[in-house]
């Protein structure tokens, strides 16, 4: 006979290699619960601000506008970027139509055209910190190309650039502590050998998940995977409306993962035509150059109501941009005025 | 190693464990250890800059903080400990004893919870958690020699119930519970 703890060890109800909590692979929903809390961080930024809960009304960010521009003028990369504007006059395409277009494209796409893991964009996020000694915001550009090759092997690189003004500091974000580094400062450089895809990281089920081709399939999986809009649990409070910012912001977290080819891309602006709220506001030049098409969303973002999403396409293929969020209103508490930049993205093939 | 990547990994080394300890307290179905297995790494998410190097009596006590607040509300979790005895029944499992092992049935359990509260976790952590003295009293809160006497007595009781119930259950059934 054992002792009283051999005794208790043989009665444990619930034991490590047997029964439904027995040691293996994490299910679906396990993987899918840690990349709900793994993807809040990478849009804690902007969902920082597209939520606004009440507590940032008590946020002292002492003339924020007046330290950012006046750091601008000397020189650092800080002034918050300038809102696109949509140009009324030019003919807008509607997404159903967009939505054809990405279509017959896709039936002509070839087994090489993607979709193609990784990813390569410019973004600036507002960043401010909070609490009684907060800082005032400061924007924070990069750029970032994340590529997988098919025999698991890839690389990460983060650049501190800001192209409007090339050759200028820049102000890096490193867990919300702001560092002035030079224009083209590598921030993050890391390469994975071939077979790394059974690595941590390519275990991710985001980065192993390839984004559907079948519109309905994709809504499920931006839900699942990346917590946006399709009445994932979570994700179901608020007006319907409401889904659609979760959903801009999913495709966002998407497109950080994957460069979708054709047939994604004619999936996702099914999506996006199905989406409740979004709607045609002309054309417009992207950041880097580009003639798009502009869609918008202004209702309710299941916050304070007070941003304007942006989601600009490609009139010919229907491919993703670029993103825009953009304050509505002024936020007095928060130093934020109407027309602002909250964040930008600009999506590279 | 970012603090996010170290907490995917704990997540992912550790999931299962802390799903077992859900499940060896709360007399739920599975899908509601889920759900609190949801919570507890929710919290560990946003407590993740605690995160120590060896995460795991660090995740379990996070848990038992998640799971009294959880049940608390419902105003069960005593009476849920006191059915831990019939957890696997909850579970619609039975338990199968094999040839070569001695499974004692459900009066370890009820032994079990004839002890204080305090006494059954600590011994449930060190029996089916497997902790260490040092782990413990991480999961627990308190010093180790705090930690290594809450065990040495908790045992000690429990040696005593076990004396008890085996004194009765010989003289009711015979050999029965000395396989």
């Amino acid at each position: 006979m054992g002792d009283e703890l051999d005794l208790l060890r043989a009665a444990d109800p619930a034991r490590a290699d047997d029964g439904p909590w027995r040691d293996g692979p994490l299910h679906a929903r396990a993987e899918r619960g840690l990349n709900r809390l793994l993807h809040s961080a990478r849009t804690k930024r902007a969902r920082r601000r597209l939520v606004l809960r009440a507590e940032a009304a008590v946020l002292a960010l002492g003339a924020a506008l007046a330290f950012t521009f006046s750091d601008a003028g000397s020189g650092k990369a800080v002034a918050m970027p300038v809102a696109l504007a949509p140009r009324a006059d030019a003919p807008a395409v509607p997404l159903a139509e967009l939505a054809r277009r990405a279509e017959a494209r896709a039936r002509t796409a070839g087994a090489a055209d993607g979709p193609h893991r990784g990813s390569h964009l410019q973004s600036w996020y507002l960043s401010m910190r909070t609490g009684p000694d907060a800082a005032p915001p400061v924007t924070v550009p990069e750029e970032r190309i994340t590529r997988w090759r098919a025999d698991g092997s890839g690389s990460e690189l983060v650049v501190a650039t800001d192209p409007r003004l090339p050759g200028r500091p820049v102000i890096n974000d490193t867990g919300g502590s702001w560092h002035t580094v030079n224009d083209g400062k590598v921030l993050h450089r890391k390469t994975y050998p071939a077979g790394s895809a059974d690595g941590q990281r390519q275990r991710r089920l985001t980065v192993r998940t390839k984004p559907p081709t079948d519109p309905g399939a994709l809504r499920d999986q931006l839900a699942t995977l990346y917590g946006g809009g399709g009445g994932g649990r979570g994700d179901t409070a608020g007006p319907a409306g409401a889904r659609t910012p979760q959903l801009l912001l999913a495709l966002s977290s998407l497109r950080q993962e994957w460069t979708p080819g054709p047939r994604e891309t004619a999936a996702i602006v099914r999506v996006l035509a199905d989406a409740e709220g979004l709607r045609p506001a002309g054309a417009v030049t992207d950041r880097l150059g580009r003639r798009g098409q502009a869609y918008v969303y202004d209702g309710p973002d299941g916050g304070r109501n007070a941003t304007r999403q942006m989601v600009i396409l490609d009139p010919r293929t229907g491919q993703l941009l670029g993103s825009e969020i953009t304050f509505t209103k002024n936020l007095p508490d928060l130093r934020i005025r109407s027309g602002e930049v909250l964040s930008y993205e600009a999506w590279m093939p | 190693m970012s603090t996010d990547d170290a907490f995917a990994d704990a997540y992912r080394a550790h999931y299962w464990a802390v799903s077992r300890f859900v499940a060896r307290r709360l007399d739920g179905q599975a899908h509601e250890v889920e759900e609190v297995v949801a919570e507890v790494f929710s919290i560990a998410w946003r407590r993740r800059a605690e995160l120590p190097d060896a995460p795991l009596p660090w995740l379990y006590g996070v848990a038992r903080n998640c799971l009294a607040n959880t049940v608390r509300g419902l105003g069960r979790y005593r009476r849920l400990l006191h059915r831990i005895g019939h957890h696997e029944a909850a579970h619609g499992r039975q338990t199968v004893d094999s040839p070569d092992t001695e499974r004692p049935g459900s009066w370890v359990h009820d032994v079990l919870a004839r002890l204080s509260a305090a006494d059954q976790e600590v011994l449930r952590l060190t029996a089916w958690e497997e902790l260490t003295v040092e782990e413990l009293a991480v999961t627990l809160g308190c010093g180790q020699s705090a930690a290594a006497m809450r065990l040495h007595r908790a045992r000690r009781r429990l040696r005593a119930e076990i004396d008890r119930t085996r004194m009765t259950v010989s003289v009711r059934a015979g050999d029965d519970g000395n396989g």
